[in-house]
C-alpha cells in the first residue's frame, strides 16, 4: 500500500525507519532493533501535540531498542528433548499409580461419588501431575512482610515431593524481591501513604458493604476519581474494585453483537475474557504487528460481518501498554494513526505501564508524547505502581457517564474499601508532586535508571533478554524445563526471590524468568560493584542481585546470547532533561 | 499388443490431463473481487456508531448518592443522616472495634497492597491463616479466597464446568452466577425458582438422554447451581430436598 498510514504515522513521512513487522524477525540470533522515535520528526511541526508534553523530548533523540533474540537451534532441540523425557517419565509414573505401585496423591472423588463422571479427565491433568508438581515450590511462596524491595519468606518444606507443604515456622529474612509488581516502590508500611490509609481505616472503617449505585459511593471515591482523571489528563474516570474484573465487566458494556474486537495476540486473560463475554466477533492480530492490524482493519471494513456482510457497528482495537510476559511496549503512535484513519476505537490497557513509563509517570501515552484525549478508553490498574488494589477506566465524560449507569461492576459489585482508596489518593498526589515534594518525580527517575542499568548489565553478562529497553518488566529466557525449577531454587538459596514462568503462560519452549524492577531497589541492592568484597560467610544482603544472577547463570549455563554488548559507558543520565520540564 | 481403441483412449486421457494441468483454474469468487478503488470507497463511506450511546441527563443511576462518613447503621447520605436499611451489614461488623484494630495492625505490618497475584509472592501468611480458618468454620477440608466477591462464583463455575457439560441452574440466580455460566460455555438448563419437581423432571429427562447415548454420558459432567439465599427474590433454597439422594438421577 503506497499511502499506508502505518508509514505516515504521526508525521514520519515517506520511508519508515523502523522494521515493519512484529518481533519474530530475527534470524540466527541477530536481532533487529527498532527505532522508535516519534518526537524527532515532530519537532518541525508546530502545535501537533501541543499539550503539556515536553518539547525537547525526554523520550526521543536516542535509539530505543526492542529485541527478541531468536532461540538458538541447539537450545530448542534440547528443550524438546527435555520435554520428551519428562513426558515419558510421566507416562511411567501414571502407569505405576494406576497399578497402585506408587501412592497416588491427586484429588479423587469420594467413595459415594465413585459412579460420577470424574471432575478432571486424566489426560487434562497430565501436565499438572507430572511436570508442574515437580517444581511447584517455586510458586505460591508465602511471605510475611511488606512486599517491598526486600521481603521475608516463610520457610516451607515438602516431604512428599511437593504434593503437600509444611511450614517449619522459620522465616527467611531479607530476601531481595525481584518478583512483586512494585514499580514505584509504594509498597511500604511507613510513610505518608500508609499513615493516611491508617487514618481513613479508623474513621471510615474497612468495608463498605454496598454497590456503587446503591449506598456504597463514599465521598472519597469521588475525590479519587477526580484525581485520577486529572493525573491522566482526561475528562473523567471511574474506579472499580479489581483490575481483572475491570476488563471482564466493562468490555461487555462497550461492545456487543455486531461489533468487532481486534485484539493483540498476547493480550492478558482479562481482556480475552471480556472480549469473549461481550459476544462480539474477536479477531487476533500478530503481536505488535501494524501491517497485520491494518490488513485486518481493511478486510473488516470492506467485508463487513461474516456471512451477512452488513457493516460493523463499531470496531474496537484492544492493546496493552506493556506486555507483561514479553516486556514489549505497544507501538502507540502507529496504532493511533491507524485508528484515526479507519475510525476505530482504541482500548488501551495500561496495567503495567501506568506509573512506570513516561517522565511524569503518566504511562505509555506520555512516554510517546501523545495526547491522552485521543485514546478512547484508557484502562489501568492500581495494583502495580500505586501499591493499592483495583482498576480504573478513564476517558470522555460521555463514556464514563455511560459506564456509571451500565457497567456490571457498578450495579452488582461492592465498591472499593476506604483504606485502599486513600492509598490511591495519596500515591497519585505523591506522583503528581502536589505539595512541592519531589519524591514522586524522584521515584519515576529512580525506576528509569534502575531499568536501564539492570537491562544493560544483564545483556552484558550474556543473557537473552526480551522486550523494550525502557520497560521495567525484564523477561530472561531459560528455555529448558529443568532450568525453570533450578533457577528459582538456586536464586532463593542466594536470597533473591524471582518469578519463573513456564507453559501455559508462555509458549512451550520459551519459559523464562521475569524480573520486575522497582524504584525501591537502591543501586547497591542491584549490584555491588562499588562495594568491597566481604568475607564469604558475612553475607552482605545489599548488592547481591546481579551477582547472584550471574553466578546462577554460569552454574546453569543460561548465558545463551550470541550477541555481546560492548561494555560502553552508561547512557547520559536524564537528569538535565527531567529538571527542565515544566509541567 | 493392446487393441487400437485402448491406445487411442489412453492417449486422449493423457492429453486431457495435460490440458487440465496447464489451464487456469476458474475461481468462482474472482468475479466478486472488489477493485482497490471500490475498497477505498467502502472504507471512506463506513461510519461507526458512537462508542457509547448518549445517556440522558436525568438517568436514574447517573448521579450516585454520596455518603460522607463511615457506613454503619446510621449513615449520612447527601448530607442527611439516615438509618441504614440499605447496606449488606447483616452482623454489624462494619463498626466492630476489634476488626478495625486488627486491620490497622495488619496495615502497619504489610502495607495496603499485595503487589502481585497469589502465585508470585502475593500470598501472605494471613491469607493462608484465613483459608484454614474458613475451612474449619465451614467444616470442609480446604478453602480458597478471592479478592473480589463478584469474581468468586464467576471464576469458580468455569473452573469446573467446561464446554459440553450440563449445568442445572435456578431461574433466579444472581448476575455473578450468570456471568460464570456464560464464561463456562456449558449447556445451561434453568428450572423454576425453588421448584424441586421441575428440577427432578429435568434430571429425569437428562437421564433418558444419557441412556440413549451412554458414551457421551460417560464424559459429560453435570452440576446443579443454587444460592443459599437469593438476592433477587429473598428466598432460601430448599437444601435438604436437594441433597437427599434423588432416586433415579445420577448427579
Amino acid at each position: 500500500m503506497t499511502d499506508s498510514p502505518a508509514s505516515k504515522a504521526a508525521g514520519y513521512g515517506g520511508a519508515c525507519p523502523h522494521a515493519r513487522n512484529g518481533p519474530r524477525q530475527e534470524r540466527n540470533g541477530f536481532p533487529k532493533s527498532l527505532r522508535l522515535c516519534p518526537r524527532e520528526q515532530n519537532r518541525d511541526q508546530d502545535g501537533e501535540e501541543g499539550r503539556a508534553a515536553p518539547r525537547h523530548g525526554a523520550w526521543c533523540g536516542r535509539p530505543v531498542g526492542e529485541s527478541f533474540e531468536e532461540t538458538p537451534m541447539l537450545v530448542a532441540v534440547l528443550t524438546y528433548v527435555g520435554y520428551g523425557i519428562l513426558t515419558v517419565f510421566g507416562y511411567l509414573r501414571d502407569f505405576l499409580r494406576h497399578w497402585k505401585i506408587e501412592r497416588c496423591h491427586i484429588a479423587r472423588e469420594k467413595e459415594e461419588q465413585k459412579d460420577f463422571v470424574p471432575l478432571y479427565q486424566d489426560f487434562e491433568n497430565f501436565y499438572t501431575r507430572n511436570l508442574y508438581m515437580r517444581i511447584r515450590d517455586n510458586w505460591n511462596r508465602p511471605i510475611c512482610s511488606v512486599p517491598g524491595a526486600k521481603m521475608d519468606l516463610m520457610e516451607r518444606v515438602s516431604h512428599d515431593y511437593n504434593w503437600t507443604f509444611e511450614y517449619t515456622g522459620e522465616v527467611v529474612k531479607d530476601v531481595i524481591n525481584l518478583g512483586s509488581y512494585n514499580y514505584l516502590g509504594f509498597a511500604e508500611n511507613t510513610g505518608r501513604c500508609a499513615d493516611a490509609a491508617a487514618e481513613v481505616s479508623v474513621t471510615y472503617g474497612v468495608g463498605v458493604a454496598s454497590t456503587r449505585q446503591e449506598i456504597g459511593n463514599l465521598d472519597i471515591h469521588e475525590e479519587m476519581e477526580k484525581l485520577v482523571a486529572e493525573f491522566l489528563g482526561v475528562e473523567s474516570a471511574m474506579a472499580f474494585g479489581m483490575g481483572f474484573a475491570t476488563n471482564s465487566m466493562n468490555i461487555p458494556a462497550l461492545t456487543g453483537k455486531g461489533c468487532l474486537i481486534l485484539s493483540d495476540e498476547l493480550n492478558h486473560a482479562s481482556l480475552v475474557l471480556g472480549a469473549r463475554l461481550s459476544g462480539s466477533t474477536v479477531r487476533v492480530f500478530k503481536h505488535n504487528n501494524m501491517q497485520n492490524l491494518e490488513r485486518l482493519l481493511r478486510e473488516a471494513i470492506v467485508g463487513g460481518q461474516p456471512r451477512t456482510h452488513r457493516p460493523w457497528k463499531k470496531i474496537l482495537i484492544v492493546v496493552e501498554g506493556i506486555y507483561s510476559m514479553e516486556g514489549s511496549i505497544v507501538r502507540l503512535p502507529e496504532v493511533m494513526a491507524l485508528k484515526k484513519r479507519y475510525r476505530a476505537y482504541l482500548y488501551l490497557d495500561e496495567a503495567h505501564s501506568i506509573g512506570a513509563l513516561g517522565p511524569g509517570g503518566r504511562g505509555v501515552v506520555e512516554y510517546f508524547g501523545l495526547d491522552p484525549r485521543d485514546v478512547d478508553v484508557m484502562m489501568g490498574t492500581f495494583t502495580k505502581s500505586f501499591g493499592a488494589a483495583g482498576g480504573y477506566i478513564a476517558g470522555k465524560r460521555e463514556l464514563i457517564d455511560y459506564l456509571r449507569c451500565h457497567s456490571h461492576s457498578a450495579v452488582y459489585a461492592t465498591s472499593m474499601s476506604p483504606p485502599v482508596v486513600e492509598q490511591i489518593i495519596t500515591s497519585v498526589k505523591c506522583i503528581m508532586g502536589d505539595d512541592g515534594a519531589i519524591t514522586g518525580r524522584s521515584r519515576v527517575r529512580q525506576l528509569a535508571h534502575n531499568t536501564v542499568y539492570f537491562r544493560r548489565r544483564l545483556r552484558e553478562m550474556g543473557f537473552i533478554i526480551y522486550g523494550n529497553d525502557d520497560s521495567p518488566v525484564v523477561p530472561m529466557m531459560l528455555y529448558m524445563p529443568a532450568k525453570i525449577g533450578a533457577f528459582g531454587r538456586e536464586m532463593l538459596r542466594r536470597n533473591v526471590g524471582v518469578v519463573v514462568v513456564g507453559f501455559p503462560a508462555t509458549p512451550i519452549i520459551e519459559s523464562r524468568a521475569r524480573f520486575c524492577i522497582s524504584a525501591a531497589h537502591s543501586r547497591d541492592l542491584l549490584d555491588r560493584e562499588e562495594k568491597n568484597q566481604t568475607k564469604k560467610d558475612d553475607r552482605s544482603l545489599d548488592g547481591e542481585a546481579l551477582a547472584a544472577i550471574s553466578e546462577v547463570g554460569d552454574l546453569l549455563q543460561l548465558k545463551y546470547s550470541r550477541r555481546r554488548l560492548q561494555l560502553t559507558a552508561p547512557r547520559p543520565s536524564d537528569d538535565a532533561v527531567y529538571d527542565d520540564m515544566d509541567d | 499388443m493392446a487393441p487400437a481403441y485402448h491406445l487411442i483412449l489412453e492417449g486422449i486421457l493423457i492429453l486431457w490431463i495435460i490440458r487440465l494441468l496447464f489451464s487456469k483454474t476458474y475461481k468462482l469468487h474472482d468475479t466478486y473481487k472488489l477493485t482497490e478503488r471500490e475498497k477505498e470507497d467502502l472504507i471512506e463511506e463506513w461510519q461507526p456508531d458512537l462508542l457509547v450511546p448518549p445517556v440522558s441527563k436525568d438517568h436514574s443511576s447517573l448521579k450516585y448518592d454520596v455518603v460522607s462518613g463511615p457506613p454503619s447503621h446510621k449513615i449520612i447520605v447527601n448530607g442527611k443522616e439516615c438509618i441504614n436499611f440499605a447496606s449488606f451489614n447483616f452482623l454489624g461488623l462494619l463498626d466492630n472495634e476489634r476488626v478495625k484494630e486488627k486491620a490497622l495492625m495488619s496495615l502497619k505490618k504489610y502495607g495496603v497492597g499485595t503487589c502481585g497475584p497469589r502465585g508470585f509472592y502475593g500470598t501472605f501468611d494471613v491469607h493462608l491463616e484465613l483459608e484454614s480458618r474458613l475451612a474449619k468454620f465451614m467444616k470442609t477440608e480446604e478453602a480458597i479466597i478471592y479478592s473480589y466477591g463478584f469474581a468468586t462464583i464467576a471464576s469458580a463455575i468455569p473452573a469446573y464446568s467446561k464446554r459440553g457439560d450440563i449445568i442445572f441452574v435456578d431461574e433466579a440466580a444472581c448476575f455473578a452466577i450468570q456471568k460464570g455460566l456464560q464464561a463456562s460455555r456449558s449447556f445451561i438448563k434453568y428450572f423454576k425458582h425453588n421448584d424441586m419437581e421441575d428440577l427432578e423432571r429435568l434430571l429425569k429427562e437428562q437421564e433418558l438422554e444419557d441412556q440413549k447415548n451412554p458414551r457421551k454420558a460417560r464424559v459429560t459432567r453435570k452440576f446443579i447451581v443454587v444460592e443459599g439465599m437469593y438476592i433477587n427474590t429473598a428466598d432460601i433454597c430448599p437444601l435438604p430436598e436437594l441433597v437427599k439422594p434423588l432416586s433415579s438421577a445420577v448427579l
